[in-house]
């Protein structure tokens, strides 16, 4: 814990730093979007169990994660352990799809960051849309990067906001006598909660990019930050569930909503509104512009290879930031976003995340029981616990998607996935190509 | 002579003889460690305003800016421009520490000299 408070003197950001980017760019107003559905899913303090359930196994994952990169310290990130164990191509596998599907995801972010201007500026939410990609692409294209400290203020800020509301709204309705109401609810079948904790998984995504971040150093505090972050996410998003729970709205799975704003406008009004509203779209600009930084230099490493188009690889000498595989990118967000605003179905890509997520964690799950990062005094029950684990990740995953509240929005689902997986088996097939070729 | 070296060496008369990528780095000066992993080789490049100044095999006292470190081949390939460092530090096959930024640039360095 010591690394965690004390000074960086190893030349990695210090642990306040890491833990502020670990859980801010797990957050965003699609994980918001998320704990919202949980509740039309499950309902009640069953979303919350959802939301613990998902958090232990996160932490699960949290401590074999640390293990892969006290072993193999790349800021790469889980592309580089997986591949270290189980090879390049599966590696291309298993992360390529979480990664594709996190554009996919930028467009239901950037529907809701519509959604929330169009709420406290006089503009439709399209236009609100465009700005905020317009706006997050050009800053991220000159180099622009959030500060810790800005970084660390904009999650903090967020974070209480929006536990804070949660708070005020359990007292108001329990002042009320409506507490036990609102958080009772039938209980649901196994396999309902267990899709829930499936999809809840998904709200986690993006804690373990603190790699990134860490740049191969001090992979002992990144240890202690991923467990740390993991919980404090898991309080954060149990708090949300339980205020969400006690909104005075009928929950439908699926409507395009901003529910961070309903949560403000019970919780506390106007005000309310424009400072969640400020918070979340820089809690949305942060994860936006990770995304965008982390995928346009995988885009660009992969064009350099030939794996992609080698216009993609051009970086620019000055800002270090290649240009074209982030206008490659854009083109790709706005479509996305289009697709969303005009069809309305922002839960296929969550669901689609969820299983890709679930499918990676595995993966590393997998990675953490083979050489290098295997000890070789670890137990054969130990090993096939972990196998169990990464089994029933995948379950989850899949179980999420299967549980979709409609057959649209499980062919959507399952066809993102399916395009997701195709492109990444033949980008994986052309590098193993490359390779065997010389 | 090392391996390491005469091939950093190699390394450094290609990059010296693109004058016009030099001034590109010129506000470029840190000290890089290349390290053959498992504690073999390891040779360290002085770059001052984009140009190297000194090779030191083996490397110095005092802390490099930017280690990087991997298997003999991989390292042999990226200075003999086969390949760019990205590439096997993208598949976890190199590691660095030190900041991104020194680390892209280096990347950068190599791509810009590999041929196409």
């Amino acid at each position: 814990m010591s690394g965690v408070s004390g000074e960086a003197s190893d030349g990695a950001p210090p642990g306040w730093a890491l833990l502020s980017c670990s859980s801010g760019t797990a957050v965003a107003s699609v994980c918001i979007f998320g704990v919202f559905d949980l509740q039309a899913l499950v309902g009640g303090v069953w979303s919350v169990a959802a939301v613990v359930m998902a958090g232990l196994l996160c932490q699960l994952l949290a401590r074999r994660v640390a293990r892969l990169y006290a072993v193999c310290p790349s800021g790469a990130g889980l592309i580089a352990q997986i591949s270290r164990a189980l090879g390049r191509s599966a590696a291309l596998i298993a992360v390529l799809p979480y990664l594709l599907l996190t554009l996919c995801l930028v467009g239901a972010e950037s529907a809701l960051c519509g959604l929330v201007l169009a709420q406290v500026l006089p503009i439709p939410a399209p236009l609100g849309s465009l700005l905020f990609l317009g706006a997050t692409w050009a800053l991220c294209r000159r180099g622009v990067r959030l500060g810790q400290v800005a970084q660390a203020v904009c999650t903090g800020a967020l974070f209480i906001g929006l536990i804070g509301l949660a708070t005020a709204l359990m007292i108001d309705t329990a002042s009320r006598g409506l507490l036990l109401a609102r958080l009772s609810a039938p209980t649901p079948s196994f396999a309902a909660l267990a899709a829930a904790t499936g999809q809840a998984l998904f709200l986690f995504m993006g804690f373990e990019l603190v790699t990134f971040q860490a740049g191969g150093r001090a992979p002992q505090r990144v240890g202690a930050v991923l467990g740390l972050s993991v919980a404090l996410l898991t309080g954060f998003y149990a708090a949300v569930a339980l205020g969400i729970a006690c909104l005075p709205v009928a929950f439908e799975r699926g409507v395009l909503a901003a529910p961070q704003m309903l949560l403000a406008g019970h919780g506390g009004g106007k005000v309310a509104m424009v400072a969640i509203g400020a918070v979340s779209l820089l809690a949305s600009y942060t994860s936006f512009n990770g995304a965008l930084l982390a995928l346009s230099r995988l885009a660009a490493a992969l064009s350099a290879q030939g794996l992609l188009p080698r216009a993609l690889a051009r970086v620019e000498p000055r800002s270090q930031v290649p240009r074209r595989a982030l206008d490659a990118l854009l083109v790709v967000s706005v479509a996305a976003t289009a697709i969303v605003l005009t069809s309305g179905a922002i839960l296929p890509p969550i669901l689609a995340a969820a299983a890709a997520a679930a499918a990676m964690y595995a993966a590393a799950a997998l990675a953490r029981e083979r050489p290098p990062f295997r000890e070789d005094h670890r137990g054969r029950a130990r090993r096939g616990l972990g196998m169990v684990f990464a089994g029933g990740l995948v379950v989850l995953g899949i179980g999420a998607v299967l549980d979709a509240p409609s057959l649209r929005d499980l062919i959507a689902a399952v066809s993102l996935l399916a395009l997701a997986y195709a492109g990444a088996l033949a980008l994986a097939r052309r590098a193993a190509r490359r390779r065997s070729h010389g | 002579m090392t391996t390491l070296r005469q091939a950093t060496e190699a390394f450094v008369a290609v990059y010296h003889a693109r004058p016009r990528l030099v001034a590109d780095l010129a506000d470029w000066s840190l000290r890089i460690e290349l390290r053959i992993a498992g504690g073999g080789e390891a040779v360290a490049v002085r770059i001052d305003h984009g140009r190297v100044v000194a090779i030191e095999d083996p490397p110095g006292a005092g802390r490099a800016d930017l280690v990087v470190t991997a298997a003999a081949s991989v390292l042999l390939e990226v200075l003999a421009l086969r390949m760019s460092p990205n590439e096997p530090y993208l598949f976890g096959e190199l590691l660095v520490d030190g900041p991104e930024a020194a680390f892209l640039r280096l990347d950068y360095l190599v791509t810009a000299l590999c041929p196409e």
